[in-house]
């Protein structure tokens, strides 16, 4: 009944789908929170990322993005880049690179780990915050992805293994010597306003907003300039007031509410990492396929012509 | 209809007087351990090049060599799983979303289901980008050659005869697989005869009153059928206890119970990696050993011979050792780049085709050409004595 109706409908509504498909994939590829000089980052904005390479006798490399951001999408930028699993896709980190950091090597190596199933809890890249003003690390309850950085936070990347208790595999550098100490911005470079977009590494919020509304320049750029709280003094004594989830997390980190135990010194230098070019990548030839598919072919054809042979005999 | 015994095999695995070799079945295990080492290969890896290659060579294995008995044409079923498999793997990836990175290629997006805060770990819908797809699908892939591996033994190998393999202390266990395996060839064979002879007699009947006239007679033949096997089995002493006695029977259950703590221990001690280190290997050794303690104790209750055991020749050693190989040199990472095996599809990019594991996977399928050929499914036909093509249907 009505079936003329119903397949005009269909038509319609595929004709719509293909229009929003098209807009979408045509708004797919703006830029994400952008990445910024390690000076932009103040005591209230931005988010200093920072990664520990000590495992493999490497610095831990700081750097600095903008807010609102992901945990994945600030560790995705300025030369950073991450690889996930094969089973749990990319929003596990199983491996971290920065383009400045042996040619953009990353670690662990495929030596050592393949990322094809969820690596053990004995070696894996932990995920570790610390609040503004908070000289404590708390253990990420979110994933990479989920979690969004506050202004002026610490993102800290450590690899080793941690256990239930919490006891184990804390970082062994603190927030304090991580952190932006400064209240404006410093190091001249101008800071970039920020991309619009609240990121959430990926496009479900892109689809819900008209791409009229996506050009960069029409929107004025939320924070980076002036310093909320002047007054306050920079990060290192950590206010008393700013602390409040340290009181009843119940994750791993709740138990140790101070500052661990080693020196800062006995921790691995900190370098700072500006921000740099993707680290190339080779697309890899096509040629490898061609010859896969000829072996599949040929041996296609010897199937058929054990087949044909089997029943000719028959 | 296939004989539940195989023919006579032959005598010799010479060549005849064309340079052919004479058809005989191979031992069933040597097909069982060649797709076994040929599914722990595919564990290693997660190319796609490697995978689709080994599906080839399954493949050619299969046609080359499978029989015509009923357990012989299955091996499009299990394709059909594997499909089924990569089919459900993919669109779980895409529901499931697992999140986009910037640099991805996007494809299309899924309404999204919102979820409360303490959810967060979960998200519903969302977009979905080529790279997902292409992982999930490489990913279900993997799990699809495993599946095809099994299915390719099933094919190849005859069941009945693999079972004879077993250890004396489990022949009551086998023989009660081996009745069980063949029940549903059995009716189906059942079916057809009934089917033939309705048609033979001008049964026109359909619907309802056609069923009855199928499954009445189909069902009187299945329970004469288990009525003679009964017969045939209490002639033959099947469930005989010997000359055990209750000691050495309790004895043995004692050794196979503790055998199988040991290797349960032992996995668990093998898998875990915090587990202590005398719980990995020692166990699972102690559990084997007092598994085979048992096995034999047990074995000595069932005195038993058997009547023309599979000959284990040079061409089971070909095959089994065309799988094993394949699969050392895929664990070994020797020759290549163990970063081939797994190549990453975050950013997208041509994956490689490494030399010695495909090499390797090639080797496997020569166990198709090592094999010899199945025995024809009825004898050739001889000029004096003329069939009707119908009647070979």
């Amino acid at each position: 009944m009505g079936s003329p109706r119903t397949v005009r409908a269909l038509a319609r509504g595929a004709a719509a789908l293909a229009v929003t498909a098209g807009a979408l994939t045509a708004t797919a590829a703006p830029a994400s929170a952008a990445p910024q000089p390690i000076g932009t980052c103040t005591t209230s904005a931005g988010v200093v990322l920072a990664v520990d390479f000590s495992h493999w006798g490497g610095p831990v490399y700081r750097s600095c993005g903008t807010t609102p951001t992901t945990g994945f999408e600030l560790l995705n930028q300025g030369g950073w880049r991450t690889t996930g699993t094969g089973h749990d896709g990319p929003a596990f980190i199983c491996r971290i690179g920065y383009s400045g950091h042996q040619g953009g090597r990353q670690y662990p190596t495929s030596a050592d780990e393949d990322c094809v199933l969820t690596p053990p809890a004995t070696a894996y890249w932990s995920y570790w915050h610390a609040d503004p003003g908070e000289n404590r690390w708390e253990y990420s309850r979110l994933g990479a992805m989920a979690y969004r950085p506050k202004p002026g936070s610490v993102d800290l990347w450590i690899f080793g293994g941690t256990d239930i208790e919490g006891t184990e595999g804390r970082p062994s550098v603190t927030p304090d010597q991580l952190r932006a100490r400064n209240t404006r911005p410093t190091g001249g470079s101008q800071p970039r306003p920020p991309a619009p977009r609240p990121a959430d590494g990926g496009g479900q919020d892109q689809a819900a907003r008209p791409p009229a509304t996506r050009t960069p320049a029409a929107t004025p750029p939320k924070k980076p300039e002036k310093p909320k709280q002047p007054e306050k003094t920079p990060a290192p004594t950590a206010t008393p007031s700013a602390s409040p989830s340290a009181s009843a997390s119940p994750s791993p980190s709740a138990s140790v509410a101070t500052a661990p135990k080693k020196t800062p010194t006995d921790g691995a230098k900190v370098v700072d990492a500006a921000p740099a070019a993707e680290a190339a990548h080779d697309p890899g030839s096509v040629w490898p396929v061609v010859a896969t598919a000829a072996l599949v072919l040929v041996l296609g054809g010897g199937a058929g012509y054990a087949a044909r042979r089997r029943r000719r005999t028959e | 209809m296939s004989r539940t015994t195989p023919a006579t095999p032959s005598t010799t695995a010479a060549p005849d007087a064309r340079g052919r070799r004479l058809p005989r079945q191979l031992h069933p295990v040597a097909w069982w351990i060649w797709a076994l080492a040929l599914a722990t290969a595919v564990s290693r890896t997660n190319n796609p090049l490697l995978l689709f290659l080994v599906l080839a060579v399954l493949g050619f294995v299969v046609t080359a060599r499978r029989t015509e008995a009923p357990w012989a044409r299955g091996f499009r079923y299990y394709l059909w799983l594997a499909l089924a498999v990569v089919a459900v793997r993919v669109v779980f990836r895409a529901v499931f979303a697992t999140g986009t990175t910037p640099t991805d290629h996007f494809l299309f997006a899924l309404p999204r289901i919102p979820t409360p805060d303490w959810y967060a770990g979960i998200r519903l819908g969302g977009p979905v980008s080529l790279e997902a797809l292409l992982s999930a699908a490489t990913d279900g892939l993997r799990l699809a050659c495993m599946l095809c591996c099994i299915g390719a033994a099933n094919t190849l190998a005859n069941p009945k005869r693999a079972l004879r393999v077993l250890p004396g202390a489990l022949y009551e266990l086998g023989v009660a697989v081996t009745v069980s395996l063949s029940v549903a060839p059995q009716l189906v064979q059942s079916v057809q005869r009934v089917h033939r002879a309705r048609r033979l007699r001008a049964g026109r009947s359909k619907g309802l009153r056609a069923l009855r006239g199928i499954v009445v007679p189909v069902l009187e033949d299945a329970l004469e059928r288990s009525l003679r096997l009964a017969a045939a089995m209490d002639s033959r002493g099947y469930g005989r206890a010997g000359t055990v006695t209750a000691r050495s029977r309790r004895v043995t259950g004692v050794l196979m119970l503790s055998g199988m703590c040991g290797l349960c221990a032992g996995a668990y001690g093998l898998l875990d990696a915090t587990a202590p280190a005398p719980l990995g290997f020692p166990a699972l050794g102690a559990g084997a050993l007092l598994c085979v303690a048992g096995l034999r104790l047990g074995g000595r209750r069932v005195t038993r011979t058997s009547y023309r055991p599979d000959p284990w020749r040079a061409a089971e050693w070909a095959v089994a050792g065309c799988g094993v190989v394949s699969a050392v040199v895929l664990f070994a990472g020797t020759g290549f780049d163990a970063a081939d095996l797994n190549p990453s599809i975050y950013p997208l990019g041509w994956p490689a085709l490494p030399p010695v594991p495909a090499a390797a996977i090639l080797l496997a399928g020569a166990a198709g050409l090592a094999a010899p050929p199945p025995r024809a499914h009825r004898p050739a036909p001889v000029p004096d004595h003329h069939r009707t093509t119908r009647d070979r249907g």
